[in-house]
């Protein structure tokens, strides 16, 4: 197991008007671990991640960052800040600065980075975020997804290591809110430790190592997702809801139709469970294959011909950078998220797929199908795009 | 949202890759010569050069500009009527006196004098809105940094420029939820409404205040700003043709000072 990088120890707090915001509590969060929040307005969420870079100090009990106490004295937070990277719920109340550079560059240059390294850590930023080429946008001319991209962009030119985003999504539309949550996980395969706040579950079920209900400045639940929300009685009591998929698995049990394996996190989960209770002996023909491209590897020219040669072929792209050069291409994207899963069951139908993607994701990518054909007993062939 | 501020149209017009110190150059020579011209005819060249320099050269909307124009334009007119009724001299075309001590006339030497003024309104503005609608702030701010602005002069200029933005938001969204509720429907109540506006926006930048506070805390700040580079280097090509613009607009006000002193130098 990795090193507990934040933990609380009954820690407490009252705001000056007297309301009890967080009474007592007592967790902990590890190295490269994905932690989601959850809770019903002022369940106490923004004040307790508040507490995580110095902005609020509890009244009593202790929180340690790195398995050191937090310090209050002004160098302290400034080194606290810079490894904590606070992602505010409104991107405008966060981002300061009149231009998108002079943002992102606005955290780095006060950390005193020579000229030549503040250049190179917001040019990596923005392309970590896909806005490279916004450099000279003004902020108030950005979309509400675009904000927030700068707002994420301006906590990782500090290069933190523990992310936290209050409500991430809450003000994106659909696409927005899935754009972000593919960057969360491109941030994470980074290796950043990432916390946020929702109350979302959809979007928590499936993201989380870990989930934390709160319920009026207490723990009710810290546990995997699949039995933190499992339990109606707990999800009600933090008004919640349970998630659609886990109702479906909870109500086909309950109807006598019991599916075997773990319960399901994806609609991907869901369908193979299917498939292997009720087709008795899985699919008759083979799978089909799943193909990646590493776009900073492959010229698009060499990309368009493997593409002439295969017509129809399911086609999805993971990442900024990926989707730009498929937008450049012009190549029509069928899944731009929840990629692997989508080809994986096409995969599984014995459809073949292409996957675009660029960096260590090829790796990953052969990581997760290898994981859930040994986790499922499938075979599923991964390849990669190499020129001809 | 866009509540059509010219700096947004600045920001995307078609001389944005044209050097700022160039387009300042321009718009404040133009200017100068506007003013140190002694007849209408220097004003009215650099009114229509100008203009036809933002219409197809920075690819302003044409019903934009003339929407600009026309504010000023009108107050033009009214005080160069003024300008032409009190004033007298030269050869009288029509005069009128309705009480004793005050007359209004038409004269030759009125007439040129309302012209000269008319054209040098026209020609100033034609000169601040060729800037203004080709040099976003986002650039001025560099330029502000090169010309020493002091730096917390600009960092708070920098500070509120971005705070614009957003406050306008809250201010639009404000009034449009009262407007949805029918206010301003009656003068009294339309005092007591703005008095509401005029309180919640107060609050509203109180709070925005206080949370700029926060996320520069957040971020680590320490009295620095990063600044942006140069948004265009000075081309050649564009200052070749600012300083030939120039040198001509120059060299026809100074023919027109030596006609204008009867064919010798004043």
């Amino acid at each position: 197991m990795s090193r507990i990088i934040l933990e609380a120890r009954d820690v407490r707090y009252r705001y000056p008007g007297g309301v009890d915001a967080i009474r007592g509590m007592s967790f902990h969060v590890r190295q490269g671990e994905k932690v989601a929040l959850v809770g019903p307005n002022g369940a106490g969420k923004s004040t307790l991640l508040l507490m995580f870079n110095g902005m609020l100090r509890p009244d009593s009990g202790t929180l340690l960052f790195d398995n050191e106490p937090l310090r209050y004295d002004a160098a302290s937070l400034r080194e606290l800040r810079r490894r904590v990277g606070f992602v505010f719920q409104n991107p405008d109340r966060q981002i300061i600065a009149p231009t998108v550079y002079q943002d992102v560059a606005f955290g780095p240059v006060n950390l005193g980075y020579p000229e030549e390294k503040v250049r190179t850590v917001v040019g990596d930023a923005l392309r970590n975020v896909g806005l490279e080429g916004f450099e000279r946008r003004p902020p108030h001319r950005l979309s509400a997804g675009e904000k927030k991209r700068v707002a994420i962009a301006g906590v990782l030119a500090m290069d933190p290591d523990l992310l936290v985003l209050d409500e991430p999504t809450s003000s994106l539309d659909p696409a927005g809110s899935e754009d972000t949550m593919e960057l969360m996980e491109e941030l994470h395969q980074a290796g950043k430790t990432i916390i946020l706040s929702t109350h979302d579950v959809e979007l928590a079920y499936p993201w989380a190592d870990r989930a934390i209900l709160l319920r009026q400045g207490e723990i009710l639940q810290e546990d995997v997702p699949e039995v933190a929300f499992g339990d109606p009685d707990l999800v009600r009591r933090a008004r919640l809801s349970v998630p659609v998929l886990l109702e479906l698995y909870q109500e086909l049990a309950r109807r006598g139709l019991p599916l075997p394996g773990k319960r399901p996190k994806t609609s991907l989960d869901m369908i193979h469970l299917i498939e292997q209770a009720f087709s008795r002996g899985g699919r008759t023909g083979p799978c089909g294959t799943i193909h990646v491209c590493d776009v900073d590897r492959t010229g698009p020219d060499a990309l368009a011909r493997w593409l002439s040669s295969r017509d129809g072929i399911w086609i999805g792209a993971m990442g900024t950078r990926a989707k730009q050069r498929a937008a450049e291409g012009k190549i029509i994207l069928d899944f731009t998220y929840g990629v692997i899963d989508k080809c994986l069951l096409r995969a599984l139908g014995g459809e073949s797929s292409l996957i675009l993607t660029a960096g260590g994701m090829v790796q990953r990518v052969e990581m997760r199908v290898r994981a859930f054909a040994g986790e499922w007993g499938t075979a599923i062939l991964v390849e990669e795009v190499k020129e001809a | 949202m866009d509540y059509g501020f010219l700096e947004n149209v600045a920001q995307e017009n078609g001389l944005i890759g044209v050097s700022p110190y160039v387009k300042l150059a321009v718009g404040l020579g133009a200017l100068l010569l506007v003013l140190l011209s002694p007849t209408w005819v220097v004003p009215l060249l650099i009114a229509l050069s100008l203009g036809i320099a933002v219409l197809l050269l920075a690819r302003i909307d044409p019903r934009l500009y003339a929407h600009l124009l026309a504010a000023p334009l009108l107050f033009a007119v009214l005080s160069v009527a003024a300008v032409v009724l009190v004033t007298g001299g030269g050869q009288v075309f029509w005069a009128w006196q309705p009480v004793p001590g005050f007359a209004l006339s038409l004269t030759t030497d009125s007439l040129a004098r309302g012209l000269l003024v008319f054209s040098r309104v026209l020609g100033g503005m034609s000169a601040l809105f060729f800037i203004a609608l080709t040099t976003p702030m986002t650039d001025l701010f560099v330029v502000m940094q090169r010309c020493r602005v002091p730096m917390s002069l600009l960092n708070l200029t920098m500070f509120v420029y971005r705070s614009i933005f957003i406050l306008s938001d809250q201010v639009a969204q404000v009034h449009a939820a009262q407007r949805m509720r029918l206010a301003y429907s009656a003068p009294r109540e339309a005092v007591t409404s703005f008095g509401n506006l005029c309180g919640a926006s107060f609050i509203a930048s109180w709070e925005c205040g206080e949370d700029l506070i926060r996320a520069m805390d957040a971020r680590c700040y320490d009295g620095r700003f990063a600044m942006l580079e140069e948004s265009a280097p000075v081309r050649a090509r564009h200052l070749a043709v600012a300083a030939a613009y120039l040198m001509v607009v120059s060299a026809l006000l100074a023919a027109t000072v030596y006609r204008a002193s009867g064919g010798g130098w004043a």
